[in-house]
């Protein structure tokens, strides 16, 4: 038996696989913490001030004793800052409704237009707030920046349909976007940097063979995130990943960029998706700490009773093929995607998780 | 051209996402006097079916769907309006929409395209529409199937409205209802009345053909 770590000893030596006292958890709990602060603020509040934004962090881990904390705001940042509306309601996860892309030359448009200044705008509160909370919870749980990949970005700008035509129709003219949605994260990469984190989580949301097979995907955005991974490791971050497709690339993204921390969601009705004692049986735990796989949904709807059970079967699936594999800890009990950051969401659900996962997931 | 070779060549361009083959083809068809619903079934719909199954196998990836799809509508565009009138309203009809409050309609718009592979006249009413619209236009046009979709778990509320419009109107045991999207489950469909919840459209259209829809 290991002797009760901090959240700090816990993760580090749940990245290097070395005993721990118990699993680490971190169901991923963003923009809901932002009802814990006085007066409960909106999303839109939450996503438009930094303070706001770190602050529910340093709350939500008061609040909910997590082993991690990343700050994801939404996927629509970058595009944002890059000239597309954002549709943003009080109390919706924002999202683009007017893209800028309509034709292959508006790629060059944009490519000429250069890189927004990343310290103004959305880039600009989710840098500024990233900094906040890691200043606050350094020392105390390992820390990342949340940054969207470059055809993510590009996606979010030309809506993703467009771009999936327009790569088989004038690659070249998606290509010349890419470098600038690169561009962009190189310069985030090194501000995020300077916000003390302790990782950068890319999401690289098409790396799903859903989506793209492995040719088209590493035309697409590998070539550019091996840079960028590269990039990320020599200012002193360590990679991680979440990929909350169904069917990632798995074996391209573990293999190239090597992340030390890999995200997922496991879809059981889905042909090929793959369990958490599937992605432990095959290796992919050799070296990358994963996380996942409890399906977000459970936060909404289901009782603190339900999710337990849940929880529970999930902690003893992951010990028991863990120790089948002469493994001592790398799984983040956590969820499939985001917990919704709705009002619906219940609090006590993710308390449920935590306090689920620190029994049951006890060595 | 004999007729099979223009129906190969109908079926060739949208497995290749050559949408000038599939105009030409389709005028070829028209041309030659190929009935148009033959040259759709026949030419379009089989070349449609084998990217649907090379894409359910991971043989082929959204790029290539979605092209094909396109060739696909580029050659529905001409030979759609030769079909007789009363073959025409013998096809069934199914109403495809993102409910009120997202826009993310990619898995919308494959759905739309299987389902009009599948021989529908699909309606696609578009993204971010309030449940009414979708309950109206389902009785107006007396649809078989309302597949619905969202991506975001704010607006999966929608879903259960448009079950429940459909009840109110008296029109809900005309009509399956399938849903789709990232959020949604089984159990959501069942929670809501919903018929089935897609996994992909692959699966939307093998289960209403396990229900004798198609």
């Amino acid at each position: 038996m290991v002797k009760p770590m901090t959240h700090m000893e816990r993760g580090l030596a749940a990245l290097a696989d070395e005993p721990v006292d118990r699993l680490c958890n971190y169901p991923l709990a963003m923009g809901v913490n932002r009802r814990l602060l006085p007066g409960s603020p909106t999303y839109r509040e939450w996503a438009n001030d930094p303070k706001l934004f770190a602050a529910s962090f340093i709350e939500g881990q008061k609040y909910f004793d997590f082993d991690f904390a990343i700050g994801l705001m939404d996927l629509s940042v970058m595009a944002a800052d890059l000239g597309a509306h954002v549709r943003m309601d009080a109390e919706n996860t924002p999202f683009v409704d007017g893209h800028i892309i309509h034709g292959p030359e508006d790629y060059e448009k944009l490519a000429e237009k250069g890189v927004p200044d990343i310290h103004k705008g959305r880039c600009g509160v989710l840098l500024e707030g990233t900094k906040l909370f890691a200043e606050k919870l350094k020392g105390e749980v390992i820390t990342a920046g949340f940054i969207e990949g470059p055809l993510l970005a590009l996606s979010q700008t030309a809506s993703a349909e467009r771009m999936f035509m327009d790569m088989f129709e004038s690659p070249s003219a998606v290509h010349k976007a890419l470098e600038l949605t690169s561009e962009m994260d190189s310069q985030l990469v090194s501000e995020f940097a300077k916000c003390g984190v302790n990782g950068l989580c890319w999401d690289y949301l098409w790396a799903s063979y859903s989506c793209l097979g492995d040719d088209q995907y590493e035309e697409f955005e590998g070539q550019y995130a091996l840079k960028l991974n590269k990039q990320v490791q020599e200012e002193g971050m360590a990679v991680c990943i979440h990929s909350c497709a169904d069917l990632p690339h798995l074996d391209y993204q573990i293999n190239t960029y090597k992340p030390a921390i890999f995200s997922m969601g496991y879809y059981p009705l889905i042909p090929g998706s793959k369990s958490p004692t599937e992605i432990i049986d095959e290796g992919y735990t050799k070296n990358t700490l994963f996380a996942g796989v409890i399906d977000p949904q459970l936060f909404v709807r289901g009782s603190v009773e339900k999710i337990t059970g849940v929880t529970k079967d999930l902690c003893q699936e992951v010990k028991t093929a863990l120790c089948k594999n002469n493994q001592k800890s790398r799984w983040v009990i956590s969820s499939n995607c985001e917990v919704p950051p709705d009002l619906e969401t219940k609090l006590d659900n993710i308390s449920a998780v935590v306090n689920t996962a620190k029994e049951y997931g006890a060595f | 051209m004999s007729k099979e070779d223009i129906l190969n060549k109908l079926a060739d361009a949208v497995l290749r996402g050559r949408m000038a083959d599939a105009k030409a083809g389709a005028q070829e068809a028209l041309d030659n006097g190929v009935p148009a619903l033959e040259a759709i079934n026949e030419g379009l719909v089989k070349g449609m079916g084998i990217v649907g199954d090379n894409y359910a196998a991971h043989k082929m990836f959204l790029p290539q769907v979605l092209m094909s799809a396109h060739t696909m509508y580029a050659g529905l565009d001409i030979l759609l309006p030769a079909i007789p009138k009363a073959d025409a309203a013998a096809m069934k009809k199914a109403i495809v929409a993102v409910v009120e409050g997202d826009v993310h309609d990619i898995g919308k718009n494959i759905v739309k395209t299987m389902l009009t592979a599948s021989g529908f006249e699909t309606i696609d009413l578009g993204k971010d529409i309030p449940p009414a619209d979708i309950c109206a236009n389902a009785e107006k046009e007396g649809a078989a199937v309302v597949a619905i979709s969202t991506l975001m778990t704010p607006t999966m509320e929608g879903m259960k409205a448009v079950v429940e419009g459909l009840k109110e109107s008296g029109y809900r045991s005309s009509v399956k209802v399938c849903i789709g999207g990232p959020p949604t489950s089984p159990a959501f469909a069942e929670e809501i009345g919903a018929d089935h919840r897609d996994i992909n459209a692959q699966d939307c259209v093998n289960w209403l053909k396990e229900q004798k829809v198609i």
